[in-house]
């Protein structure tokens, strides 16, 4: 098949199959069936994706597409494709878990208000998600990037209508200080874009820096990096990736920006379980990793200003990480506790990536750099076990109509396909020996043993109490709805077979990642940092860590710690109080004092009154008396006449 | 082609209100297809109308590729606009308590003026004739403003009118000196005569053209224009009127950049200040027509931004001016909208949750802010472009940082305000949940407007009208060029 007709499938074909269901808004009748074909668009591009991943050549220079069809000639920006380690494998990741996801959502939105709206814009999500996974050209990359933006916008403030409960965020009416701690829909929505533009904005700024820096040269894979960063200088590459880093850690959610990953949860489960665990905020490392793994730090220790940059992503992340494992132990509504824990992970995986910059070593037969390796890896086992986990949380807060953490053994008996799949996806990645994510967690934790030898023991730490404390929190979202919560008020729990396959479909992906990480060649590194003893204590640790949360899910003692971090540590005075109070101040100066100013002093009174003053002056010569016009004429006379002299004595001196 | 639209202004009053609309629609629809064609295909540079003597010099129209793509969005707009303000201007006579029919013939008569006016001025290859078509347009708008708005109309009419006349009469100095420095008015002869624009000249133009656009400061008179124009005239005067400014800015820059490179810091300051101050104003309208209107002074900042910024800045002016143009031209009409289906309603805080009962319109206010904010549409590569700008005239330094962040931030706040106002005014608990039903012509034409603006994104639009765009010298890449 022709390489360019499987992009444009892979690409138009889950905008298009929604396009029918977004114009026909007004049949209920088609908007019951119409759902099917979106869902089909998206099994188009899982087709596409598999077949790029088996078929098209991985090494570069074949792998990279340009487009016979220039977009804009002679400027780089252009339609170039890339078909490398990552991207083949990203897209088959992005495009395999929107279609599970998408199965269970015929059966979650079933009845919901607006149909029309979800599937478009979780189509539009998924095109633009693979749009940023196979391009090469940033241009291009961008285009995906903000279709990511606002898909997110739209599907977070997907039930707008702020009516019912079980759509917020935070408990109605809990005051902590001034500010009210419960987010509806709609305000979800906007923090989310407010957010995400206030990185995406610097981060075109740098696209376009790099843009006149590179020589009109806009393809990662082609940039001579190097030589990019050497001509800018140490100060130049700082501002330069820091804004690019910008647009990476809002739409990452890292600290400080993570706020608007919370209120996210406002929006459908499903949602959350596509945009806001497994692709779009992974979306922000993936291409942190995708940049690292072009740029190759690790050969540039000679260049200033590039290990500024790498030491800042390393401590961003792992503080995030810490920072979303902490939040999470104290929180009691299902999703927004996954939705910590997401931040945690990517954190991690920044953690990781950035620890590339100090890992020269390669993986033996591949070319390819450990730290990335174990990013990836982590993001991949991540994307599938934690979009499991929100695809479960979904179907129980169907079940129970809360969206709060309930269920006891009980109630986890009578939903057994649910039940099991929690206990797979979060012992698999934890990183309990011996399910999947031990061996990515154990390749990770040597990565961070490495630097060590660089005089840095922080972020070794940092991993392991992220760890701990991560394991901890998943142990505890399982006890709490299947084991030691409170029994549930209502139980709803009939139907729900197609979620339950989109659960299942999700969380067997976990099994293959296992099999591979053996299978494949480049992740022996993993396999072999397994059997370091450290590893292995680490991983008992994690077992312990696990264990005792299952068993003690809650610890009353703690609760006043507990509270603090669910509220997130006071961050929602950032985004809420502070940031707000000083926007509309400004506000308020322009608009109170500036437009006020004008319109009411400059427009109704100082230019009428100007007028009136000049009118008067010109109506009041013309008085009519003679002896009047004589003053003015003899006035003017003399006024002449001192001139004269003046002039006079000035130029003839 | 371009003769369409003038026959139309005589022929559209002597028809009904339905047919002087569509035939309205048409007649900017094929200039537009036309333009289209000369795009893909090419059609002669200058086409010569008339031979003065000096100091005017050839009176010609000029169909390079800035006017193409000025023209093209105005034609756009027009055409969607009559089309919209059909059921919306019936509902405003019904208002008024005039006759509907004879109204609609004066009516049909300045709006088809006005927006031919425009449309004449971008292809005016004659700062002669291209000053005439601005006071054609001015006195149309302001008519219009005087007949048909709303509040105190007369007043609002009035200030527009001596603002742009003020506006007007600097400019003409400005035209007047170029024509005794150059000996003619044409744009090529002044091209190729080498002799510039002159400080002065410059300076008379552009203290006109700042007020036309406007920054804050002179920009007093814009607010009440817009608030109380009818919207179908705010829907031309925000996005098609005021840019115009921007596009004789531009035009003057291409022949002489000297003025913008001695000024360029207390210009690039100013145009920053008056964006952020527009785009903070919006937070605290009530009004909904108000608030759009102050979005256009922040718009009109970016535009006056990328004029100082270089080869790049200037490619993105134009972009500046389509993308801007079209997203509020659909803002201007959905608060139509809003105004036509629910009586009169343009106080924000009565609004709320109006998503349920006008979803298409409400859909339609989406795409107008992604316009502005730049999000998947033609405003992308605008905002790019100015972007590229910046590296190019300032560099990454730490020196720089300050310009850099000024710029970044107000493309931020556009995104701030624009999905702010979307909640306030669509989303949320909604007072009623019954969807009304409304006439097509309320939101058919913003989504085609829409749709152009996301196409001119992507190839084959894209790819020919910015290369056509970036052959010309002194605009992007360039070839040879008069800008440095």
């Amino acid at each position: 098949m022709n390489e360019w007709l499987v992009f444009l499938l892979l690409f138009l074909s889950p905008v298009v199959s929604s396009i029918p269901i977004a114009l026909l808004y007004k049949s209920k009748e088609w908007t019951a069936r119409l759902p099917y074909l979106s869902v089909f668009g998206i099994f188009i591009s899982v087709l596409m994706s598999l077949y790029i991943f088996f078929t098209f050549p991985s090494e570069l220079p074949d792998c990279r597409f340009v487009s016979p069809y220039t977009w804009i000639p002679g400027t780089g920006i252009d339609i170039v494709l890339i078909t490398d380690y990552l991207s083949r494998s990203m897209g088959v990741i992005t495009a395999l878990i929107a279609f599970f996801i998408a199965i269970y959502g015929l059966d979650y939105m079933r009845g919901d208000y607006r149909p029309s709206w979800y599937w478009f814009f979780f189509n539009l999500f998924t095109a633009s998600m693979l749009l940023v996974v196979y391009s090469d050209n940033l241009f291009l990359l961008f285009v995906g990037w903000e279709g990511l933006g606002a898909a997110s916008w739209g599907l977070i403030g997907h039930w707008f209508r702020d009516d019912d409960e079980i759509a917020y965020v935070g408990v109605p009416g809990r005051k902590v200080g001034p500010l009210e701690f419960c987010w509806p829909p709609s305000f979800g929505g906007w923090r989310a874009i407010s957010t995400i533009r206030f990185g995406d904005v610097p981060m075109f700024f740098a696209i376009a820096a790099i843009w006149a820096f590179a020589g009109g040269n806009l393809n990662i894979s082609e940039i001579a990096w190097g030589a990019l960063f050497t001509k800018l200088g140490a100060a130049g590459t700082v501002i330069l990736m820091l804004m690019l880093l910008m647009g990476l850690f809002t739409k990452s959610a890292q600290v400080p920006f993570s706020e608007w990953l919370m209120t996210a949860m406002t929006g459908p489960t499903t949602v959350s379980a596509l945009l806001h665990s497994a692709t779009m905020v992974a979306a922000g490392a993936y291409v942190f990793i995708k940049l690292t793994w072009y740029i190759q730090p690790w050969n540039m220790h000679n260049i200033p200003g590039v290990e500024s940059v790498y030491v800042i992503v390393l401590f961003v992340g792992l503080v995030s990480g810490l920072y979303g494992a902490l939040a999470a132990t104290g929180m009691l509504e299902r999703k927004v506790l996954l939705a910590a824990s997401t931040m945690s992970s990517l954190g991690l995986m920044f953690g990781s990536a950035a620890a590339s910059y100090w890992l020269p070593k390669e993986v033996p037969g591949t070319g390819m750099n450990l730290a990335l390796l174990v990013a990836f890896w982590y993001l991949a086992v991540h994307a599938f076990a934690k979009a499991s986990l929100f695809l479960v949380s979904g179907h129980l807060i169907h079940a129970t109509h809360t969206r709060f953490s309930v269920g006891n053994l009980e109630f986890g008996k009578k939903m057994k396909a649910t039940f099991a799949v929690t206990l797979i996806a979060t012992t698999f990645l934890v990183g309990m020996p011996p399910f999947t994510a031990y061996w990515v967690k154990s390749g990770m934790d040597e990565v961070m043993e490495h630097l060590l030898h660089e005089g840095m023991l922080l972020p070794l730490i940092l991993l392991l109490a992220t760890s701990l404390t991560y394991s901890a929190i998943l142990a505890r979202f399982t006890s709490l709805n299947f084991i030691k919560g409170e029994k549930p008020k209502h139980e709803h729990l009939e139907g729900g077979n197609l979620m339950r396959v989109g659960y299942l479909l999700m969380a067997s992906i976990l099994f293959i990642l296992w099999y591979l990480i053996f299978k494949n060649k480049e992740t022996v590194g993993f396999v072999h940092a397994g059997y370091a003893s450290t590893s292995i204590l680490v991983g008992i640790a994690i077992l312990v860590a696990y264990v005792g949360a299952l068993y003690k899910p809650r610890i009353s003692s703690l609760s006043a710690i507990g509270t603090f971090f669910n509220d997130r540590m006071y961050l929602p005075y950032l985004n809420d109080y502070i940031i707000p109070k000083i926007g509309f101040f400004v506000a308020h100066l322009v608009h109170g004092y500036g437009n006020r100013g004008i319109d009411g002093f400059f427009n109704t009174k100082v230019m009428p009154g100007l007028f009136g003053l000049i009118s008067r002056g010109i109506r009041c010569i013309q008085s009519g008396y003679l002896a009047h016009y004589i003053k003015v004429v003899l006035g003017v006379v003399m006024m002449i006449l001192i001139l004269a002299a003046i002039g006079g004595v000035y130029l003839y001196p | 082609m371009l003769i369409i639209p003038l026959v139309a202004v005589f022929v559209a009053p002597l028809l009904k209100p339905r047919e002087a609309s569509h035939l309205t629609a048409l007649a900017f629809l094929l200039p537009f297809f036309s333009i289209l064609y000369c795009i893909f295909g090419g059609c002669p540079r200058e086409i010569l109308l008339m031979r003065f003597s000096p100091p005017i010099g050839d009176i010609y129209l000029n169909l390079d590729f800035i006017a193409h793509a000025f023209g093209l969005t105005i034609c756009l707009v027009s055409a969607m606009v009559a089309l919209f303000a059909l059921p919306y201007m019936e509902h405003r006579f019904e208002e008024m308590e005039l006759d509907k029919n004879v109204e609609f013939r004066r009516y049909i008569f300045i709006y088809n003026l006005y927006a031919a006016s425009m449309l004449w001025l971008v292809y005016s290859g004659n700062l002669a004739l291209l000053y005439v078509f601005m006071e054609l347009m001015l006195i149309s708008a302001f008519l219009l403003i005087y007949k048909y708005g709303y509040g105190n109309r007369r007043w609002v009419g009035l200030l527009y009118l001596v603002w742009c006349a003020i506006a007007g009469v600097l400019t003409l100095a400005g035209f007047v000196i170029m024509a005794f420095n150059n000996n003619t008015l044409a744009l090529n002869a002044i091209m190729a005569g080498g002799k510039g624009v002159g400080m002065v000249a410059w300076a008379f133009i552009f203290g006109g053209m700042i007020i036309e656009l406007p920054v804050v400061g002179p920009h007093i008179w814009l607010p009440w224009a817009h608030a109380e124009a009818p919207t179908p005239v705010s829907a031309l005067l925000s996005p098609l009127t005021v840019g115009l400014a921007g596009y004789v800015l531009l035009r003057i820059a291409l022949i002489d950049y000297s003025f913008i490179e001695a000024y360029r810091m207390p210009i690039l300051g100013y145009a920053i200040f008056s964006s952020l101050y527009g785009g903070f104003s919006v937070f605290k309208q009530t009004d909904f027509k108000r608030l759009l209107a102050y979005s256009t002074v922040s718009q009109m900042g970016y535009m006056l931004v990328a004029l100082t910024l270089g080869p790049f800045g200037l490619l993105g002016v134009v972009i500046q001016y389509m993308s801007h143009a079209f997203g509020k031209s659909i803002l201007f009409s959905s608060a139509g909208g809003i105004i036509a289906v629910h009586h009169g309603l343009r106080d924000i805080n009565k609004m709320g949750g109006l998503h349920d009962s006008i979803p298409a319109i409400s859909n339609a206010a989406v795409v107008g802010f992604l316009n502005l904010g730049g999000i998947l549409t033609v405003g992308m590569l605008g905002e790019f472009f100015i972007l590229r700008g910046v590296v190019d005239t300032f560099g990454i330094k730490t020196s720089s940082l300050g310009v850099i962040l000024g710029v970044v931030f107000m493309f931020i706040l556009s995104v701030w305000y624009g999905f702010y106002t979307l909640r306030k005014v669509f989303y949320g608990k909604p007072k009623s949940t019954e969807r009304l039903e409304i006439s097509r012509y309320l939101y058919v034409p913003l989504y085609v407007i829409g749709i152009i603006s996301v196409l001119l994104l992507f190839p084959p639009l894209s790819t020919v009208l910015i290369h056509g765009l970036d052959m010309i010298p002194g605009l992007g890449l360039g070839v040879g060029g008069v800008v440095p």
